[in-house]
């Protein structure tokens, strides 16, 4: 698993002696962690930074888990979101049409689960980010601007795209 | 000769009129008979002193005694206490008619029989109370029904609180969890640990996982258990739900004499139902045939799983021959919480959920049990 020192997560929960043990974890696994206590920090943080993977409490004072990764995802549209949810409320996110969620987990969560679908939430976002990026590529080669035109909205695509 | 023949006509009509009083007296006896033989209620009638006189029909039902039996006797010896009772006659009549509500009587038998009452004093023509009438509505069953609903009312309360702790109670053992997961990887990264210190430690951070799950385990089935929703039923084979179920199982069943007969009907069992509640029930019927299998030893241990096909319902019956269950303890198993198995083994939880889901699927969970013989559940759920 030796990309998952590219991989950048964000995790979200009001419980922070949870969130302590949790990124301690995932630090020594190799990934790269932010820690936040609230939808409110999550989003104020990912202004300023790109995250891969964000794993989302559910329930939280605030704003929820829900709109959480809804406002997280209007600022960084390839950020997969792994909701973090008590027992019973998976059906209910998922019957309130709010499928936008990578996935959903049960808490306490199990770990090796939770390993599995942050490395799949990668995968998937890497898939899409790249699939998108080819076709704005495209898109500026067919716009017909001169060599130059292209080298600079390239770099200006993999900006925005995080890709160095 | 006149006067004569006045006052025999004035005679006439005197015997005319008492003619037709006394046919007028008749039906109001006939009349009064028919309610006092008719009603349901006690109608008792008693003198100034307060022995009974009469005593109706329906007072022979509430009370179980025969009028004979009781003509004669002071009312207070029905009462179920004639000192408290004494006091709600008295305050009853002050003037002159009353009633009491939850009066307890006392059945011939010795149960408790709670009437509304409605007294009335009995006046002669001179003015004088010369007797009670009363008239006593039985309300036992009302009453008990009345507190059966304050019972389950109370039960739902407990639910709702129970699934609130348990869903608060998640959060502390999710982040035990986490904390016990990063302490073991903190020991097995150490340095300077003696072999014997670091399996020790090793160990104790293993327990506070399993106990943890154990935890997750409890809470995440008591929530399933609190929360309501609709079962989602689509066309399914019995048969297959219950091979699929008993091959879920079968890990359980290695290194055991234990045997799994099937007595299926030939055709398919299908209902319209829902399959992940049903496999639910029968995971949790057949996991403790199982587990009192275990208990009982021996080489004859068997597990009959048999279905059959009525008109508009199916059954499914899982039979094992293992010791049966008391009689003492027939009354509990469904009981929440009521568990015989070993601390960590049993939540208590299976049945009552099974007869729960079982009963939401508009079907019934029962069950046969002899000590010595073994025991058969049987689940009975409509086809669609």
């Amino acid at each position: 698993m030796s990309d998952q020192h590219n991989i950048r997560v964000l995790l979200v929960d009001d419980e922070e002696t949870l969130l302590e043990y949790l990124s301690k974890r995932l630090l020594k696994k190799g990934f790269a962690v932010k820690a936040t206590f609230s939808g409110e920090q999550a989003v104020e943080v990912a202004q300023n930074e790109t995250y891969d993977v964000a794993i989302v409490d559910l329930k939280m004072p605030g704003i929820d888990g829900v709109e959480t990764q809804k406002r997280l995802r209007q600022i960084q549209p390839f950020l997969q979101c792994i909701v973090l949810t008590g027992h019973g409320s998976v059906e209910s996110a998922l019957e309130s049409g709010q499928q936008e969620a990578f996935e959903y987990l049960l808490k306490p969560v199990d770990y090796d689960k939770l390993l599995v679908a942050i490395s799949e939430a990668y995968k998937r976002k890497v898939e899409i980010q790249t699939a998108r990026f080819r076709e704005e590529v495209e898109k500026v080669q067919m716009a017909g601007m001169g060599p130059r035109g292209i080298r600079k909205a390239i770099r200006e695509l993999e900006k925005i795209y995080g890709i160095e | 000769m006149e006067s004569n023949s006045s006052s025999e006509a004035e005679l006439k009509k005197v015997t005319r009129e008492l003619a037709s009083y006394k046919i007028e007296l008749h039906q109001i006896r006939a009349y009064l008979q028919c309610i006092l033989q008719n009603a349901s209620d006690l109608i008792f009638s008693t003198d100034a002193g307060g022995s009974l006189l009469s005593f109706s029909k329906g007072g022979e039902k509430v009370l179980g005694y025969s009028w004979i039996e009781v003509v004669g006797r002071p009312i207070t010896d029905l009462a179920e206490d004639p000192e408290t009772f004494e006091p709600v006659m008295v305050s009853c009549m002050k003037d002159g008619s009353g009633v009491a509500l939850d009066v307890p009587f006392l059945h011939k038998e010795g149960t408790t029989v709670y009437c509304n009452a409605s007294l009335m004093d009995l006046i002669n023509r001179e003015g004088q109370r010369v007797g009670t009438v009363g008239i006593c509505q039985d309300i036992t069953r009302w009453k008990k029904l009345q507190e059966d609903l304050v019972q389950v009312d109370r039960l739902a309360e407990i639910g709702r609180i129970a699934a609130g702790v348990g869903h608060e109670i998640n959060n502390p053992v999710a982040v035990i969890k986490e904390a016990a997961a990063w302490a073991g990887e903190v020991v097995s990264d150490a340095k300077g640990l003696s072999a014997d210190d670091r399996q020790e430690l090793e160990e104790v951070m293993e327990t506070i996982s399993a106990q943890t799950e154990r935890c997750r385990n409890i809470t995440h089935k008591l929530l399933g258990f609190a929360r309501e929703s609709l079962p989602t039923k689509i066309e399914l084979d019995i048969h297959e739900l219950l091979k699929e179920t008993i091959a879920f199982l079968n890990p359980q069943l290695k290194h055991t004499t234990i045997k799994i007969g099937l007595a299926f009907t030939e055709e398919p069992l299908l209902v319209n139902s829902d399959p992940r509640l049903l496999e639910q029930v029968f995971v949790n019927l057949i996991a403790n045939a199982i587990h009192a299998l275990l208990e009982k030893g021996g080489d004859d241990r068997r597990i009959e799983i048999g279905t059959l096909r009525k008109s508009s319902e199916v059954e499914i019956r899982v039979e094992d021959n293992a010791d049966g269950i008391p009689k003492e303890d027939q009354g509990k198993i469904f009981e929440l919480f009521y568990t015989t198995k070993p601390p960590g083994k049993g939540t208590g939880l299976g049945l009552p959920i099974s007869k729960n889901v079982v009963s939401n699927l508009g079907g019934e969970l029962t069950f046969e049990s002899k000590v010595g013989v073994g025991t058969t559940f049987t689940v009975r759920i409509p086809v669609s």
